[in-house]
């Protein structure tokens, strides 16, 4: 019955890390872009009120919501909890990251969430510090029953040889890498004019096609990732057809 | 179990004396404690407009009223009886209680008698301690420091504290902690009990569309609000202790 419930649970991503410049809006917007490719709906939140990512290529689905003010926390958590079939996909700024779980564990959103039939995900964006061990130890041991996805962007935060022992250490057996990507692309996906999901779906003629097969190559990569897990969840949820 | 009277109280107006009193109401009917109120703020009262059914008001200095508690403290289902005393009445109300012979009665050990003293964020409001001390040598007393406000007791020096604390026999300190602004408004807005607020019901009982994250801020403020109750000891004064076999 449990693995029927969770099959049905909407999911809740919680794009975050306590740490900068490790590619978690470039993950949320991943995320997001997916879904546009998939057709699936979607919202987007984003909690940076300075620097909107999710909010320049998503106009249309994204709440920006400032934590550090009350209205804020009404637009995320509340929207957050309305029932609705569209999938949600929070980017939790660094500077938001302590707030964010402290407010959680407060307001007991994590709870109310499990009464609504949302699946609260953890994408755990690492550096492979130890620092980033133990904060992700900490939501783990906080909320035992948090699915938690450790997701190294290995553009923003190139990981060195040792860094794979501490990634080994993570309190999860899931792991997305993105990888690097090279800088003429990058400019490229970081025009805020340019959709990936539209590029996916219909490639521009006029782009070269190096760029375009390397781009493509890359996207493929993340997306099939993004795809497997997809498919694991769903294929727990008929689990109960074996028996 | 024997009945109580708490008097909640401030020689200062607008330091939270009706958020505690509301705060303890919601405590009471947390723990299974049958509890009425009074509240003195006659002709309107703000208890009154949170806790209707429980609360009447009255006016304390007033002969007919005071039978109306005092008469009825053996009598009532309520095991409980909070008195939100109005802003500047609280030695006035004192006195009344002695000269009912209110006061005398506990002594006798009839009546359990709590008293929160709701204090400013002056030092005058020290100065109130000692005014009160004759009346309150039988009562469990207990000085509340009231946040909810965002009151800072800036002028409070240790050395000034301590030499009014010693003056009075206190039961110990209750700390109400800050509310969150917007959570505070809306509820005054709402016009419930907090606990109604936390269930996102309205007074009547109906579905209530309050915001979750405000729901959030009240329910972790009166857990620890209550903790401060459970704390300096509330619950056990007022239930009876269990028989020993």
């Amino acid at each position: 019955m449990g693995c029927v419930r969770m099959m049905r649970r909407q999911p809740v991503y919680l794009v975050c890390s306590p740490h900068p410049r490790v590619g978690t809006s470039t993950t949320a917007r991943l995320l997001a872009d997916y879904h546009v490719v998939e057709k699936r709906p979607f919202a987007t939140f984003d909690t940076d009120p300075h620097e909107r990512v999710l909010a320049t290529f998503f106009p249309a689905e994204t709440t920006v919501a400032d934590l550090s003010v009350t209205r804020g926390q009404i637009a995320l958590f509340d929207r957050l909890l309305v029932p609705s079939p569209e999938v949600r996909i929070v980017d939790i700024w660094t500077r938001s990251y302590r707030q964010f779980f402290a407010q959680a564990s407060d307001i007991g959103f994590f709870e109310e969430a499990e009464r609504l039939d949302l699946q609260p995900i953890v994408l755990f964006m690492t550096n492979g510090s130890f620092d980033a061990v133990d904060a992700a130890d900490e939501i783990a041991r906080t909320w035992p029953e948090l699915p938690m996805i450790v997701v190294s962007n290995e553009g923003a935060a190139p990981l060195g040889e040792a860094v794979h022992d501490h990634l080994a250490s993570f309190p999860t057996d899931r792991n997305f890498q993105i990888p690097e990507l090279d800088p003429i692309m990058r400019r490229h996906i970081e025009n805020p004019n340019f959709s990936l999901s539209r590029f996916l779906l219909y490639p521009p003629s006029d782009m070269s096609l190096v760029v375009r097969a390397d781009l493509r190559t890359w996207l493929r990569s993340v997306f099939a990732q993004f795809h497997s897990y997809h498919l694991r969840n769903a294929l727990e949820g008929t689990r109960y057809l074996l028996k | 179990m024997k009945p109580a009277v708490i008097l909640v109280g401030a020689d200062k107006g607008g330091v939270g004396k009706t958020t505690v009193s509301r705060a303890l109401l919601d405590y009471l009917a947390a723990n299974d404690i049958p509890a009425r109120a009074f509240d003195t703020e006659s002709p309107r009262g703000t208890l009154q407009r949170f806790h209707p059914a429980v609360t009447k008001i009255v006016d304390v200095t007033q002969t007919t009223d005071q039978m109306r508690i005092f008469d009825t403290l053996s009598d009532t289902k309520a095991s409980v009886t909070v008195i939100d005393v109005r802003a500047g009445q609280l030695s006035n109300t004192l006195k009344a209680l002695k000269d009912v012979g209110f006061l005398d009665a506990v002594n006798e050990g009839d009546f359990t008698f709590v008293l929160f003293h709701v204090l400013g964020p002056s030092v005058s409001s020290l100065g109130e301690i000692a005014e009160i001390a004759p009346f309150v040598t039988d009562a469990h007393y207990f000085l509340v420091k009231n946040f909810i406000n965002d009151t800072t007791f800036f002028e409070w020096d240790p050395k000034t504290y301590s030499s009014y604390f010693g003056k009075v026999k206190s039961s110990g300190d209750v700390t109400v902690p800050k509310l969150d602004a917007l959570a505070c408004e809306k509820v005054e807005v709402a016009g419930v009990p907090f606990a109604s607020f936390v269930a996102g019901k309205t007074g009547r009982g109906d579905e209530a569309q309050n915001s979750f994250v405000l729901r959030g801020y009240v329910r972790t403020w009166l857990r620890n609000v209550s903790a401060e109750f459970d704390r300096v000891g509330l619950r056990a004064l007022l239930l009876p202790k269990p028989r020993r076999r």
